[in-house]
């Protein structure tokens, strides 16, 4: 009993000397990445690239998804406010939870299955055939060259991408609500947007910045601390989504508390 | 990217567009902004507000003109009691006499409070931007149904007593026997006018 | 005047490189030879700042590169040329973009005078007309020839070939040796070889080094390595499966 306790112990401690070594390294790349952002010399066109990339390219998939969460949470909330006979309070269920919530979570979470994996497979892959040291050896600062754009682009791109959730999202409402439940199309767009404040919007959209930083920063410390071939990169890209969506949710948890409590 | 043209620029400008128009759309929409509309900051005094939030409707003359900035709260030291007050944004061009009525009212399903403003009749003067009004009132709901339901409860007992002939009122609406006893006593009078000063066998 | 003093390096708990000195002049071309996974190219990664060192010092033309800020490193970087062991091009560009990178990024030149130098580093290696190609589409051979064109078109007064004829077919080695051979007469480049290909070691080397775990044991002409009477150098250069170094792998293999 007491060997199995102290083992239990010893395991503890060392996850949590990996976790703070985890986050000692993510912190000392976000930092060094931060100051490059402001080392000349700028060049725009690379976070071009990177935002047709992450953006661009992601919009059919977070289209498609939102377009569903929006179906989806117009029947669930119907099947409840039908039996109250509120059916006209569906539109303030979807629009709420879509622009507060759902809507910038579903995005990065697509957005780091998508983007954030590519990035460690891609950078994982430049690690492993020394394209990062060829960078180095040629002058230029991998952290310059290869996490600034992404960072910057992620950063630009998750609210436009959450934008586009939000309004898909609420069109996959309006759908089911106008021609499946019958309730009047002029009806739901009133209810929809007297019940958004500027405030949900403002709250949900700030979230994104954070989640575009988690993702950029999780998938490039990955891809740089690939180790041992093919093999390698695809464990470190499958850490990465996974430590990407954690990071997201418990994120999410926290600024939901902070707009909860400070900002009510 | 140096060679070969790519329509990488027109892809990125369309996706950053489509986001803005989206935003545009939002911001519009949601009408709370109210940044391009003028108006003007008034004030409603209140002893109790029943819960009106801050971003509750303005209503005058049933209609949407406006909404609560703020509230805050002020001690009158002289009077010894407690005011709210309702900053208020109201739209230009809206004109609400002094002799308005201003309610704190209920609305809808959810119990949504708002400030209903009904229309006074002396146009001469008008709430200025910056000029304070005091409000009429809310009871709060629960006294208002304790008073009511008593009210309606001795209502109906007596309308039941009444319409079953129960009690003097009942009895001089719902019976003719007094009305025929004294059509009968009239007539026995005129007759025998002296039955006045005498008395009979009948009337034991 | 590249100059390495008592370099180690670790990687974990393996030393890689156990108090490593070398000399190597101007305008010489030195071949480094050793096993694989000796730390040859953990060696050439240095000289180039990539890798910092544990302990010891290398000096480029006097400066010791510990000392330097990233914005003098990167100077001096662009004076030296890398040729990686598996190419190492950048998949995302085209191989025109690959060879011009150095000019790209770090110059002002202009559009008509780049095409010009990337065309002229790619007939070097004998390669025409594949500047918008991408990496993928290349053959292994093809690969580190471009990564030569690469090196070459910045210029520099330094190259560091990390074995730069394996895994190529005999006739592009004998053309790369001659390569080398003839930047080192015409433009008295300085050359770092790291190969385990004799044949290539004594047709390029000025001097010969052999390594062997983590130190220089044996530093030559070609005439001295080859009557050296060190046992494990007379094992190597011939090729031999019986004398001092056994068949044990040594580890480090993936860092070299």
């Amino acid at each position: 009993m007491k060997i199995i306790s102290y083992s239990f112990f010893i395991s503890v401690g060392r996850s949590v000397r990996t976790l703070l070594y985890y986050l000692g390294g993510l912190a000392s790349l976000t930092m060094q990445t931060v100051h490059q952002i402001f080392v000349p010399p700028f060049k725009g066109y690379r976070v071009m690239v990177q935002i047709k990339k992450a953006g661009f390219d992601s919009l059919p998939i977070v289209i498609l998804v939102s377009l569903f969460i929006g179906f989806i949470f117009a029947l669930q909330s119907a099947y409840f406010m039908q039996r109250i006979g509120s059916e006209m309070y569906i539109a303030s269920l979807v629009a709420l939870a879509l622009v507060r919530e759902l809507g910038p979570v579903i995005t990065a979470l697509v957005v780091a299955g998508r983007v954030g994996a590519s990035i460690t497979a891609e950078l994982g892959s430049m690690q492993v055939t020394e394209q990062i040291d060829a960078l180095e050896a040629f002058a230029s600062n991998p952290i310059k060259y290869l996490v600034v754009p992404r960072l910057l682009a992620l950063i630009i791109v998750l609210p436009i991408l959450t934008l586009f959730a939000d309004i898909v999202g609420i069109l996959g409402g309006y759908l089911i609500c106008v021609y499946k439940l019958g309730i009047s199309s002029s009806m739901y767009l009133q209810v929809t947007f007297d019940s958004l404040l500027p405030k949900d919007l403002n709250t949900g959209l700030f979230k994104t910045i954070f989640f575009g930083i988690i993702i950029a920063m999780i998938s490039c410390y990955e891809g740089f601390n690939v180790e041992g071939g093919a093999e390698g990169v695809g464990q470190s890209t499958t850490r990465s989504v996974v430590l990407t969506f954690i990071a997201i949710i418990i994120a999410d948890c926290f600024f939901t508390a902070i707009f909860y409590f400070v900002f009510p | 990217m140096i060679f070969g043209k790519t329509k990488l620029e027109l892809k990125v400008g369309i996706f950053v567009f489509a986001g803005l128009v989206i935003l545009a759309f939002f911001v519009l929409s949601i009408g709370k902004f109210r940044t391009w509309t003028s108006g003007y900051q008034v004030s409603f005094l209140f002893d109790f507000i029943n819960g009106v939030k801050v971003g509750a409707p303005v209503r005058f003359a049933g209609m949407d003109v406006g909404e609560v900035k703020a509230v805050g709260i002020n001690f009158l030291p002289q009077e010894q009691k407690t005011q709210v007050q309702l900053y208020s944004w109201v739209k230009s061009g809206v004109k609400i006499p002094m002799d308005s009525e201003i309610w704190i009212n209920t609305l809808g399903l959810l119990g949504e409070k708002y400030v209903e403003i009904i229309p006074g009749g002396d146009y001469s003067q008008c709430l200025e931007a910056g000029q304070v009004m005091t409000g009429v009132d809310p009871v709060p709901m629960h006294e208002v149904m304790r008073t009511a339901k008593g009210i309606v409860d001795n209502l109906n007992q007596t309308v039941t007593k009444i319409n079953s002939g129960e009690g003097t009122a009942g009895k001089l609406l719902g019976d003719d026997t007094l009305y025929n006893n004294l059509e009968e006593l009239s007539e026995d009078l005129k007759r025998h006018p002296w039955k006045l000063l005498w008395k009979t066998k009948e009337d034991k | 005047m590249i100059e390495i003093q008592g370099l180690v390096k670790n990687f974990g708990s393996h030393r890689v490189l156990n108090e490593l000195s070398l000399k190597i002049d101007s305008g010489s071309t030195c071949v480094i030879i050793g096993r694989s996974g000796c730390g040859k190219s953990v060696m050439l990664k240095h000289i180039m700042g990539i890798l910092r060192p544990d302990k010891g010092s290398v000096r480029v033309d006097g400066k010791d590169l510990s000392g330097l800020g990233e914005r003098e490193l990167n100077a001096l970087r662009l004076k030296m040329g890398y040729v990686f062991q598996g190419g190492a091009l950048f998949d995302s560009l085209t191989v025109g973009e690959n060879v011009g990178f150095g000019l790209i990024e770090h110059t002002n030149i202009g559009r008509d005078e780049l095409l010009e130098r990337i065309e002229e580093s790619l007939s070097l290696v004998d390669l025409h007309g594949i500047t918008n190609l991408m990496p993928s589409q290349l053959s292994g051979g093809m690969k580190k020839r471009v990564s030569l064109a690469r090196a070459l078109c910045i210029k520099p007064n330094l190259i560091l070939y990390d074995e730069p004829t394996t895994g190529v077919d005999p006739i592009t080695a004998a053309s790369i040796n001659e390569l080398i051979r003839s930047l080192h007469d015409k433009l008295k480049v300085t050359s770092i070889v790291v190969t385990h290909d004799m044949k290539s070691a004594y047709k390029v080397a000025d001097r010969i080094a052999m390594m062997y775990h983590g130190k220089i044991i044996c530093e030559g002409t070609v005439d001295q390595i080859q009557n050296s009477p060190h046992p494990v150098v007379h094992q190597f250069i011939n090729g031999l499966a019986q004398g001092p170094i056994t068949e044990t792998i040594e580890s480090g293999m993936k860092v070299s």
